[in-house]
């Protein structure tokens, strides 16, 4: 077996310098040190190939990926749940039928003329749009999962990710799956690219205007909401402007609405009166001002840090946090000439670096796939589940701050629930599993009782119809406008109707067949293996003894040859303890 | 396995020699005596923090001030839709079940807190509320600080609770590892049996190479051990079953208080921001506050069931209230001074602090803060957890007399 050289941080002293390595500081340890940051780590094939490729050309071939081939990458093939009458989408479902019952009709559909509940197809309807985009929008981000393990161009998919969360919005609030693609197509186009135009491009998304209201943001009457968030979060950080700028930014930005997925200017509503902003005084619209944001040192320090802990590791000192702000600002925010630096830098491969990084759970997945060797994210376990497990949800951050990252990933619930991922993924239970998108939760009840013939009075009772005598499910029955409870149950059942069902393959691969090809032939070898594949900061010394005797007594020997016929599943239980150590969590 | 051994494993006092990692999950049993349970703690702080900004102006509504309806003519809650306290303020319809605990007596109401030059960003705000350091910082959170001055040692296990997906700032701690969890349910580690002899080696003694090592590796370990008690309680735990009591998060705070849990600060914050209200703010902030209101109310008859009311109090705060007057889009934008309230059979209920003016205003519309968040704090730290306010916050503050003898 060929002694493999592991774990080789550079010295302490390169922590903050970003001159270059040297060729002959090239490695594949530093090769695959590099994978995981600037991507989703990689098979060991990737790595050599990056390793034999030396410094300069590796990080060029991940940086300027353009003219690289990527044939894995396909639309993302629609289920058909969307028409134009759910443009303008209800803020609410009081909204959806307080409209309907003013004008007679919402969303495409009207009131019943006479009878009990006439109001229930707009209530339904309702519901319908809000079960339908939530569901497309788990495809959608499993779609986008698999871009992600499926590229030749890791960095743009990681840079995308990163965009994601730095301008967040979630489904939960834009209730429009299609926003979110074309968010997603936002963030890939401009992953590496100019940083003022994507920010201005993100002011203009449609679903960045729903999600921070600029649709109430109007002369005479602005709404702070997007003028905070655009300095706080998105460009200098808190601190560096007044509360006045916020007011002026908001006044800027006046007028900025959209029309289904396109970005619109309604100078009626435009205040384009003169502003005083960062010091500055003139006639602004909202270009101008991100224009004048972008002139501050302060952003490019704000986002190159944000890039650099996304990318590197938690902690960034000052005088790094400068340096990069100056090469991004040198370079009149081009991501591309930011990140060679990093990648190319001593900083990069130095022992502060070697670690620094907890994986976040998209990531952790996208990785875990490439460790295994998977070509496609399994349908079993559920993707989305599993990410919601460890914390993250795709198309979904918690907030307008996105993911607060490094340690926050951790926590003893979130960590325990990171091996449980990598347990279903490795062994997964395909008899046992429920397709979340087909089922109305608690709602199924509901379903149930109608089938068995219950009125919606008696199906929507609290306590159990079928115990009733025929007198008390009777008076169940009542007169109302509408019943949400149904349209929760009919909205699922609508939908589910037309949602392209989601493939449940388990993950394939074949741990037997790697470890020997490894040459490996005791189970110490074996083990030695599969950590040398899966982490990148080696395990504590006990763990490795005790995984070696786990795998020798599973196949009842440690010779390796000896047990291939039937060594399948005990490798698979190996390496789910070894992607539940502490040092699988990071890179 | 005795109800005290659980109380002792719950409190780290055993590890995994006894159950060789996971073994059978221990029933808690409920009917023991209490004294046996030596790592009790005496006194519980439940901090339910409302995160989004929560408009205390309509919460606590001022409508005995003509000014109060001026600054707001539409969203402004009518005198007949208020549970009134006075002729000065009422509660909002929706908090029947806090008023009906402040009837009691036991809910001080304490307006116009803040602290100066209030920052308007949700996430500065609160970190300065959860550093207890307005315009500056702290590497530890006011709770985690409070841990330290209660055992300097470290050496109680389990006495911070964080019922989060992520750590809150306020918890974070020198020495103590909070225990950080949502879903008890899932907060177990899936294992086959035959892997449950290797699983003591992932929390193996091993030199981090780093910060974030580091901390990976404590968080294995404060996995290891919390698991499995969180689970028993929450198995032997009855309010779940219970459909009318929705309890928000507060329902794994009482699970783990039912089984005599050794944790004496619990932290819950509110998910989703859903009290940022800046646009069609009434249906959402009414049920956001009936919610609520009913959460604390239900967690309180369960104290009461399980016999710790009089030794638990709770704390409610938001990071900012929300501007005076309405805008245009039948919402409020974020504003300086809030409401907060202390509740439990230890308080003393009533009005604390002076309600700010709606006349003079400041910063451009806000409300001036009379009560730094501070003194409210302290008056927790001091007087209620017995430990020393000014060792936690760095300086002194004036306390209230918020607690009964």
């Amino acid at each position: 077996m060929v002694a493999r050289v592991g774990w080789s941080p550079g010295p302490a002293a390169w922590k903050d310098d970003l001159s270059a390595l040297t060729a002959a500081e090239w490695s594949y340890d530093r090769a695959a040190h590099l994978l995981a940051h600037a991507g989703f780590g990689g098979t060991p094939a990737e790595i050599q190939k990056l390793a034999d490729a030396g410094l300069e050309r590796a990080v060029r071939s991940l940086v300027y990926y353009e003219s690289i081939p990527n044939p894995a990458m396909q639309p993302f093939v629609e289920s058909g749940l969307w028409d134009p009458t759910l443009n303008g989408f209800p803020e609410s479902r009081p909204e959806a039928t307080d409209r309907a019952e003013k004008s007679g009709t919402s969303m495409g559909v009207e009131t019943k003329p006479s009878g009990n509940r006439p109001g229930q197809p707009i209530s339904d309807r309702f519901f319908y749009w809000l079960r339908a985009t939530m569901l497309e929008t788990r495809r959608l981000g499993y779609w986008w999962a698999n871009r992600m393990l499926q590229t030749t161009h890791p960095v743009e998919q990681k840079m995308a990710l990163l965009w994601h969360g730095h301008f967040a919005t979630h489904e939960n609030k834009v209730r429009d799956y299609r926003k979110m693609m074309q968010q997603i197509d936002l963030f890939e186009r401009g992953a590496t690219g100019n940083l003022r135009d994507l920010t201005i491009q993100v002011a203009q998304n449609p679903a960045m205007l729903y999600f921070l209201d600029a649709q109430y943001n109007v002369k005479g009457a602005p709404n702070e909401n997007f003028a905070r968030e655009v300095m706080e979060l998105f460009t200098m950080g808190v601190g560096n402007y007044s509360e006045q700028d916020v007011r002026e930014c908001a006044r800027a930005f006046t007028g900025w609405y959209f029309d289904n997925l396109a970005f619109k200017l309604d100078p009626d509503k435009h205040d384009a009166g003169e502003k005083t902003f960062l010091g500055r005084t003139g006639n602004f619209d909202g270009v101008d001002l991100l224009k004048i944001i972008f002139q501050q040192p302060v952003t490019a320090e704000y986002l190159a840090g944000k890039i650099y802990r996304f990318l590197v590791r938690d902690e960034v000192s000052a005088e790094l946090r400068t340096k990069l702000g100056a090469v991004l600002r040198d370079h009149d925010y081009e991501v591309k000439p930011l990140l060679t630096v990093i990648f190319s830098s001593k900083d990069f491969y130095s022992q502060a670096s070697y670690g620094g990084h907890i994986k976040g759970p998209v990531e952790h997945m996208v990785a875990m796939m490439k460790h295994l060797g998977v070509e496609a994210i399994p349908g079993v376990p559920d993707f989305n589940q599993s990410t919601i497990s460890m914390g993250q949800h795709l198309l979904n951050p918690p907030s307008v701050a996105g993911w607060a990252g490094g340690k926050a990933w951790i926590t003893p619930g979130l960590l325990i629930a990171r091996g449980n991922v990598a347990r279903e993924v490795l062994i997964p239970d395909v008899t046992g599993f429920k397709d979340w998108n087909f089922t109305a939760g608690t709602d199924d009840i509901l379903g149930r009782r109608l089938r068995d013939g219950f009125d919606i009075g008696a199906a929507t009772a609290v306590n159990d119809p079928s115990s009733m005598n025929e007198f008390d499910r009777v008076a169940l029955e009542r007169d109302e406008r509408f019943n949400t409870r149904i349209s929760g149950y009919v909205g699922w059942q609508q939908a589910a109707r037309k949602l392209i069902p989601t493939p449940r393959q388990a993950a394939q691969f074949d741990l037997t067949q790697m470890v020997l090809e490894s040459g490996a032939k005791t189970t110490a070898e074996a083990v030695d293996y599969l950590i040398w594949r899966t982490l990148r900061v080696p395990p504590a010394q006990a763990a490795r003894v005790a995984f070696v005797a786990f795998l020798t007594k599973e196949l009842g020997t440690d010779n390796i040859d000896r047990a291939k016929t039937y060594m399948e599943d005990a490798l698979r239980m190996t390496v789910h303890l070894v992607m539940s150590t502490p040092e699988y969590q990071i890179v | 396995m005795s109800r005290r051994d659980i109380i002792r494993l719950g409190a780290g006092g055993l590890g995994f020699g006894l159950f060789g990692g996971i073994g059978p999950v221990p029933p808690v049993l409920r009917q023991a005596s209490r004294a046996a349970a030596a790592a009790q703690p005496g006194r519980i702080l439940v901090v339910f923090e409302w995160f989004g900004g929560n408009d205390g102006l309509n919460t606590i509504v001022p409508y005995g001030d003509p000014m109060y309806y001026k600054h707001r003519p539409t969203i402004g809650i009518k005198e007949k839709d208020l549970l009134a306290i006075d002729a000065h303020v009422g509660w909002h319809k929706s908090m029947s079940g806090m008023k009906h605990l402040f009837d009691d007596g036991k809910v001080a109401i304490i307006q116009g807190v803040g602290y100066d030059r209030p920052s308007f960003s949700h996430f500065s705000s609160i970190s300065f509320w959860h550093t207890a350091a307005p315009n500056s910082g702290n590497e530890y959170g006011w709770i985690g600080r409070t841990a330290s001055a209660m055992d300097p040692a470290g050496a109680r296990p389990n006495m911070i609770v964080n019922i989060s997906d992520s750590q809150t700032l306020a918890v974070k701690a020198e020495k103590h590892v909070p225990l950080v969890f949502v879903d008890p349910t899932k907060f177990q580690r899936g294992v086959f049996a035959q892997e449950k002899a290797v699983l003591d080696m992932l929390s193996a003694p091993h030199a981090p190479v780093g910060d974030a090592h580091k901390y990976v590796l404590e968080v294995t370990r404060s996995a290891a051990q919390a698991s499995e008690v969180v689970r028993a309680a929450w198995d032997g735990y009855k309010g779940k079953d219970n459909p009318d009591l929705r309890l928000l998060d507060l329902d794994k705070v009482a699970a783990l208080i039912e089984a005599d849990f050794p944790t004496t600060l619990y932290y819950v914050p509110l998910r989703n921001s859903l009290f940022d209200t800046h646009v069609n703010q009434a249906a959402p902030h009414d049920r956001q506050l009936q919610y609520c209101s009913d959460a604390i109310a239900g967690f309180f008859q369960e104290m009461k069931r399980i016999g710790r009311a009089d030794d638990v109090v709770m704390y409610v705060h938001s990071e900012f209230g929300r501007r005076v007057p309405e805008n245009t889009s039948l919402g409020t934008d974020h504003g300086t001074a809030q409401v907060n309230f202390v509740i439990g059979n230890a308080v003393k209920g009533g009005l604390y602090g002076k309600p700010p003016s709606l006349t003079n205003l400041v910063l451009g519309d806000n409300l001036e803060n009379t009560t730094d968040f501070r003194q409210v704090y302290a008056t927790l730290i001091q007087q209620w957890m017995g430990a020393d306010a000014a060792t936690v916050l760095g300086q002194n503050f004036t306390t209230m007399d918020m607690f009964r003898a």
